[in-house]
């Protein structure tokens, strides 16, 4: 089977309507599309280097704020810039686009817009008509990195869902690996969904980008696929400081697999961790109390985050992950019961007789310092001198 | 429980003290003798006045009822205009037209127009006493702006050339909503799209030229919700400019300031929301202490409506999100009785059965939770509200359509009782309302309350019929409801983490959608009666031509020069005040003298931190 149909959806600058596209993208998604939402009132620079690095089909865009004759010209024209030129831009703005608009847009390049009273249907088929064939080149030569990569995932993802590929468990292999790659630093953040994972990273990297200048980071974010279909993969919406040139995100649908990953997550992985970052974060889609989903040797450190409301003290123990975790999270500690929490989960993790850690953490609030406990916790406090200068953009 | 959880507890006790006040009325021969004396009172005190056809009229109707009991429900369930309840309306005429012969007029009677008037004590002896007593503040209130501050001006003079008192409604661009100055990189084409570009005390100035800011005739409204605080100090600062320090206590109108329904619906918010509701909070202090006559924030559920929300949604977050503001000012240690009179509201209207009573029930349930949980006297037991029909409602397919849509919730509006409205505009499916049918859309409701008879001679028109009575009782039940939801989850804040009221309005409006394309919700000339060969209509666009934005640009880069030193000072000032508990507004009037938006908000970021957007 070919892989889903990959599109990115946004809203522009300045524009918080977002009702539209909300709408289309649960459309999408229940027809067999992975939808990357960026979310609103994002920077044209922002949709285009995650574009990229998504390496969706189409961008689409949704504006009801004016500007949108610059805002859509904008994107063609920064995409083009940086060699993706296969990446298709279409939209719509109810009525506020109108036909003498469209015209001047898609001489600039935007190649379709939806006018007001234009049925979902129509559009899911318009793209997955339009859309359906994969990028023809992988590519350029002189194309930037970040999209030779962003390719070479996407090569990963069609190989397990055309079946060319099956999930390898040779941890030979992969430890074969691991000379390669030991500047790189693989943290896996796994818990429950609405534990706040996703802020709690987006925090995370603000402070490894100011700490060190030069720093790159690497991230593979999971949402699930919808049974048999689409996937909505929203957490680049609410991360704000990981909309940066020294971030590459990726997030991939489970597309079927259970356990918190997808199947092509190792190779992904493997792949991320020897590309020249110094970080490369991943995130598991919300997980139960049974998951175990970093198996693969390739994490050096792994993060649960959970929510201080996980019911009585017994269930703690059925949490395979506090006795795997290396570090404990337990955010949004404002809430009232988070010190019952934190003083249940430490006693839970003493009976491991291993070292972990146990941090209580607010990542919603601005320089919280239990985040900036954790960040020194996963960086070393002295980095070695050479190590900074082998740096540079990834291979 | 949060006060949340007291309203819905007082809303139910009042319903029952209700009938039981009913039954006692019914077997209590002496107490239900002096309910029907009552009653007979006040219909004797009744003034008549005339239509131009001579008809002779009561200017209030009241049902025909005679029994205790009956009477009763009527007065304590419902009240008369004016009384709490206040389910018939926040002031006693409304929209009636002025006696011919105030010799007839009943003392008791006060001529309240609508909101504003009557919390202004020294206005109200003066027109109380004058000839012009008799001419009320036209409801009339339209939202414009567009392009550049002096192109927004001029569509004021032009909106305001034939009323009595000037309501100017203020919309503003993309990047002042979102705090961002116009030089900002990747933002020109935003520049005075879908609103007016302000970025600095200047553009404030320019914005309201031409207008006597400290008349009683004149009010501006401002709608911004995320960097309000700092649009406000800019909006005292040009007043200050143009008129002295002595106009502050007399600035009159209201800013939108409604950080809640940003986080559950309208995306518009700059700062996390713990800080966003300090920063608000910090203002509706110096407000309520300084600006007797400001209204510091707008309850809104018309972006909850527009995001797509039901009707009842929209009453039961607008009216939770208002009980919740109520909580914070009072945690401040401000009276209530002090900060209740500048709470007001602002409400969608459009075509579902619901909006015939959902601003009528609305004003009940906050009058009840007012009183009965946070002991409010009787003016800050009101509910004022400014309605704006439906934009959401307005399609593009046949859009002139769209003036009888608008006709219609105009119509609705009115019925409800609120206290100033705006009509869309026909064709604001493609654009920023063009003149010709901003006039159409103004003249609509001039037609309605001046030209036609409906509204100008008789309250309480449909109070007490049997039809409103049933959609008022399904609707007060269906938003109690909803409290309990919300309630339930910890209460408003509590919720907004849940993301509740967020995803319940994304589910309606996706049910909305799919009703519209299976047919079950016709939208005519849409998804009934279509014309297939509909040309697009030829519209007059109102965007902002780029020498325009360039020049936006540049005087806010001369501004920035011409004050770089003292702007910098001030922010460093104000960052230190922010990272304190102190009140920064005071500060805040400081930097609008000399800072621009975008560096307010920047330097405010810079403590505090961004919103974290919400899915």
């Amino acid at each position: 089977m070919a892989s889903p149909i990959r599109v990115l959806t946004a809203v522009p600058i300045c524009d918080g309507h977002d009702s539209a596209i909300n709408t289309i993208n649960l459309e999408f998604i229940r027809h067999g599309v992975e939808v990357v939402y960026l979310g609103y009132h994002r920077y044209a620079e922002d949709i285009v280097r995650a574009a990229i690095q998504e390496d969706v089909r189409a961008v689409g865009i949704s504006s009801y704020n004016g500007g949108h004759v610059e805002f859509f010209a904008e994107v063609v024209k920064q995409l083009r810039k940086r060699g993706a030129d296969d990446i298709a831009v279409f939209g719509g703005g109810g009525g506020t686009i109108t036909h003498d608009d469209q015209r001047v847009m898609q001489k600039r390049g935007v190649d379709k817009i939806f006018f007001a009273g234009t049925s979902l249907t129509d559009m899911v088929g318009f793209v997955h008509e339009r859309y359906g064939k994969a990028h023809k080149h992988n590519g350029r030569n002189g194309a930037p990195a970040d999209m030779k990569l962003a390719r070479k995932l996407t090569a990963i993802e069609d190989g397990y869902a055309d079946g060319t590929k099956k999930q390898r468990n040779s941890k030979a292999a992969i430890r074969s690996q691991r000379s390669k790659i030991r500047n790189t630093k693989v943290i896996g953040f796994t818990g429950p969904g609405g534990a706040g994972k996703t802020t709690l990273i987006d925090e995370l990297v603000l402070r490894l980008l100011q700490r060190d200048a030069k720093s790159r980071i690497a991230i593979l974010s999971h949402d699930p696929s919808v049974v048999g279909a689409g996937a909505l993969l929203g957490d680049r919406a609410t991360m704000i400081n990981s909309q940066h040139d020294r971030v590459f995100m990726r997030s991939m649908a489970t597309r079927g697999q259970a356990g918190g990953l997808s199947p092509a997550t190792a190779d992904c992985l493997q792949l991320l961790a020897q590309s020249g970052f110094d970080y490369v974060i991943i995130e598991t889609v919300g997980t139960g109390q049974e998951a175990m989903p970093f198996q693969s040797k390739l994490v050096d450190q792994t993060v649960l985050v959970m929510n201080p409301d996980y019911g009585a003290r017994l269930q703690l123990q059925k949490i395979v992950m506090l006795d795997l975790a290396d570090i404990i999270v337990v955010n949004k500690s404002d809430q009232d019961r988070a010190r019952t929490a934190m003083s249940e989960i430490g006693r839970r993790v003493e009976q491991n007789g291993r070292e972990q850690r146990v941090l209580a953490t607010v990542a919603k609030r601005h320089r919280d310092g239990g985040v900036d406990q954790l960040c020194d916790l996963l960086t070393p406090l002295v980095r070695p001198m050479a190590k900074t200068s082998k740096k540079g953009q990834p291979k | 429980m949060s006060k949340l959880g007291s309203v819905v507890e007082a809303v139910d006790k009042y319903n029952k003290f209700v009938e039981d006040e009913v039954r006692r009325a019914r077997t209590d021969k002496k107490f239900g003798q002096q309910m029907v004396n009552r009653w007979n009172e006040i219909k004797a005190k009744i003034p008549f006045g005339s239509a131009p056809t001579g008809l002779k009229l009561p200017r209030l109707a009241l049902p025909e009822i005679d029994e205790a009991g009956d009477i009763t429900r009527y007065l304590l369930g419902d009240g008369l205009p004016g009384e709490f309840p206040f389910l018939n309306g926040a002031y006693r005429e409304m929209y009636l037209e002025p006696l011919q012969n105030p010799a007839i007029e009943i003392g008791a009677y006060e001529k309240n127009g609508h909101n504003g008037k009557s919390q202004n004590n020294g206005s109200k002896n003066g027109a109380k006493n004058s000839a012009k007593a008799q001419q009320a503040e036209e409801p009339t209130r339209l939202f414009s702006g567009l392009m550049l501050a002096e192109d927004t001006n001029e569509r004021f003079h032009f909106l305001g050339a034939h009323q009595r008192s000037k309501r100017l409604s203020t919309a503003f661009d993309g990047p002042t909503l979102y705090g961002i100055d116009s030089d900002a990189p990747g933002i020109l084409g935003k520049i005075g799209e879908g609103g007016v570009a302000v970025d600095t005390v200047e553009d404030m100035v320019r914005l309201y030229d031409g207008f006597d800011l400290g008349s009683p005739d004149f009010s501006a409204s401002m709608t911004i919700s995320g960097p309000a605080p700092i649009i406000m100090a800019m909006y005292i600062a040009a007043a200050k400019r143009r008129f002295g320090n002595d106009i502050v206590p007399k600035l009159r109108g209201t800013i939108q300031a409604d950080i809640f329904k940003e986080v559950q619906a309208q995306n518009e918010t700059i700062f996390p929301v713990e800080a966003s509701l300090r920063f608000l909070t910090d203002m509706m202090e110096f407000t309520t202490r300084e600006m007797p006559r400001w209204y510091p924030v707008s309850i809104s559920g018309y972006h909850i409506g527009e995001a797509g929300s039901t009707p009842v949604q929209q009453a039961a977050y607008t009216l939770s999100n208002g009980f919740a503001y109520a909580e914070m000012m009072a945690a401040r240690g401000i009276p209530v009785d002090e900060f209740g009179p500048r709470l007001s509201f602002f409400l969608d209207c459009g075509l579902d059965v619901e909006y015939i009573a959902l601003t009528r029930v609305s004003r009940r349930i906050w009058a009840i939770g007012m009183r009965d949980a946070f002991g409010a006297g009787h003016k800050a037991q009101m509910f004022k509200v400014h309605t704006q029909t439906s934009g959401r409602s307005l399609v593009a397919a046949e859009f002139k359509n769209n003036l009888t849509r608008t006709a219609a919730e105009l119509m609705l509006s009115y019925m409800n009782g609120t206290n100033s409205c705006h009509s869309n505009s026909a064709d604001e499916p493609f654009t920023t309302p063009s003149e010709e049918w901003i006039r159409l859309a103004a003249h609509g409701q001039a037609i309605l309350l001046d030209e036609s008879g409906i509204f100008k001679h008789t309250m309480n028109m449909l109070s007490g019929s049997p039809g409103m009575k049933a959609v008022e009782r399904a609707v007060e039940a269906a938003i109690l409801e909803e409290f309990r939801q919300i309630e339930e989850l910890g209460g408003v804040v509590a919720a907004i983490e849940h993301r509740y009221q967020r995803s319940q309005i994304q589910n309606a409006a996706h049910r909305y959608e799919q009703q519209i394309y299976d047919g079950t919700r016709p939208i005519i000339a849409l998804n009934k009666y279509r014309n297939a060969n509909e040309e697009p209509p030829e519209m007059e666009l109102a965007r902002t031509p780029k020498a325009k934005k360039q020049l936006q640009v540049d005087r806010l880069k001369q501004f920035k020069k011409k004050n770089a030193a003292k702007a910098e000072k001030v922010l460093e000032k104000l960052a230190a005040v922010a990272e304190s508990d102190k009140n920064c507004f005071p500060t805040l009037l400081e930097a609008a003298e000399v800072c621009s938006l975008g560096q307010i908000s920047a330097c405010l970021q810079e403590v505090v931190g961004r919103f974290r957007p919400m899915v």
